[in-house]
């Protein structure tokens, strides 16, 4: 069971940015690259550190506590590829970015 | 006798084991803790370690002309003919 | 660097500190096949000193390996750094402090460390084996 949340208007976050949100409980980090919205887990697998103070670089985000590198558009560890961080879809529509939870209910 | 000569840490268990392994044999031997080494001290050690082709991974020991890295109590007692 | 040390405005006492790394490492080393060293005495010995190391140096790193001060080179010595070493790893069935087996070890004192040299070694010597 999922649903889509509202998350912000697509305005509110410049291509290469990143925001980090609370939907549903869920700490989720919204990032704009090539005008695609990518919605990750805003916490490290490692040692929960916040990916948003992060650096982004390209498609990869790089924890700010260890380095640890992260591909934002299947969540993938770079280093061991069994290791991810959870990903949400999005979409947008007239100008609003949702994000899709997971056993949540509207 | 063969000169024994350890690169070890403060805080690796296999260091500790492998000191005992030769005070337990009587075998004399020196040692430096790396990570309590000044600079200097440190840069040597891993240049030493880099030119036998290996990472700062402790126990690193040296047997005569021999280097064992790790805790293998085999190879220190074969190279010592205990 | 933000330390994680400090929760709550409290230090954390060394007892409650080690358990939770357990729980962090656990859920990094699981999905890589590895588990804690059946060996508790070692695993307790080995966590009391890597909460020492980020006591001191801000990140609980291998206690058996050697510190350069170079980010790149260090932050690849943060515990579990099984990711970094997997190949090496893999090969001993055993991270080199020997905090992590592989799930199917049952006797961690059956397991080597062998060193980075050797490994390369045995892997070119397997190469030439091969017609």
């Amino acid at each position: 069971m999922s649903s889509w949340f509202y998350a912000i208007g697509e305005n509110e976050l410049i291509d290469g940015g990143k925001m980090p949100l609370s939907l549903e409980g869920n700490k989720i980090l919204l990032i704009r690259q090539e005008g695609v919205f990518y919605a990750i887990s805003n916490k490290c697998p490692h040692m929960g550190c916040p990916l948003s103070r992060g650096i982004l670089d390209g498609h990869v985000i790089k924890c700010p506590c260890h380095d640890w590198q992260f591909d934002i558009r299947d969540g993938e560890f770079l280093s061991a590829r069994e290791i991810k961080i959870p990903v949400f879809g999005t979409k947008v529509s007239d100008g609003r970015v949702f994000v899709k939870i997971y056993g949540a209910v509207q | 006798m063969k000169k024994v000569v350890m690169y070890t840490l403060s805080t690796c268990p296999w260091c500790m084991r492998a000191k005992k392994f030769f005070r337990e044999h009587d075998i004399p031997f020196e040692y430096i803790d790396y990570d309590k080494a000044d600079r200097e001290t440190q840069q040597a050690i891993r240049e030493d370690c880099l030119s036998h082709g290996e990472q700062m991974s402790f126990p690193f020991v040296k047997i005569g002309d021999d280097v064992v890295v790790g805790y293998n109590l085999n190879k220190y007692a074969q190279l010592l003919g205990l | 660097m933000r330390s994680y040390w400090v929760c709550d405005g409290e230090k954390m006492d060394t007892g409650k500190r080690k358990e939770q790394l357990k729980v962090m490492y656990q859920r990094v080393v699981d999905p890589l096949g590895y588990k804690f060293s059946p060996d508790e005495e070692i695993v307790d010995f080995l966590l009391e000193q890597e909460v020492q190391l980020e006591k001191e140096k801000g990140n609980p790193f291998c206690p058996c390996q050697g510190l350069t001060g170079e980010r790149d080179h260090d932050m690849k010595l943060v515990c579990p750094c099984i990711p970094f070493h997997r190949e090496h790893y893999d090969a001993m069935k055993r991270c080199w402090c020997g905090l992590f087996v592989h799930k199917s070890v049952d006797d961690p004192y059956e397991l080597q460390q062998i060193s980075l040299k050797d490994l390369e070694e045995s892997k070119n010597k397997k190469k030439k084996e091969r017609p």
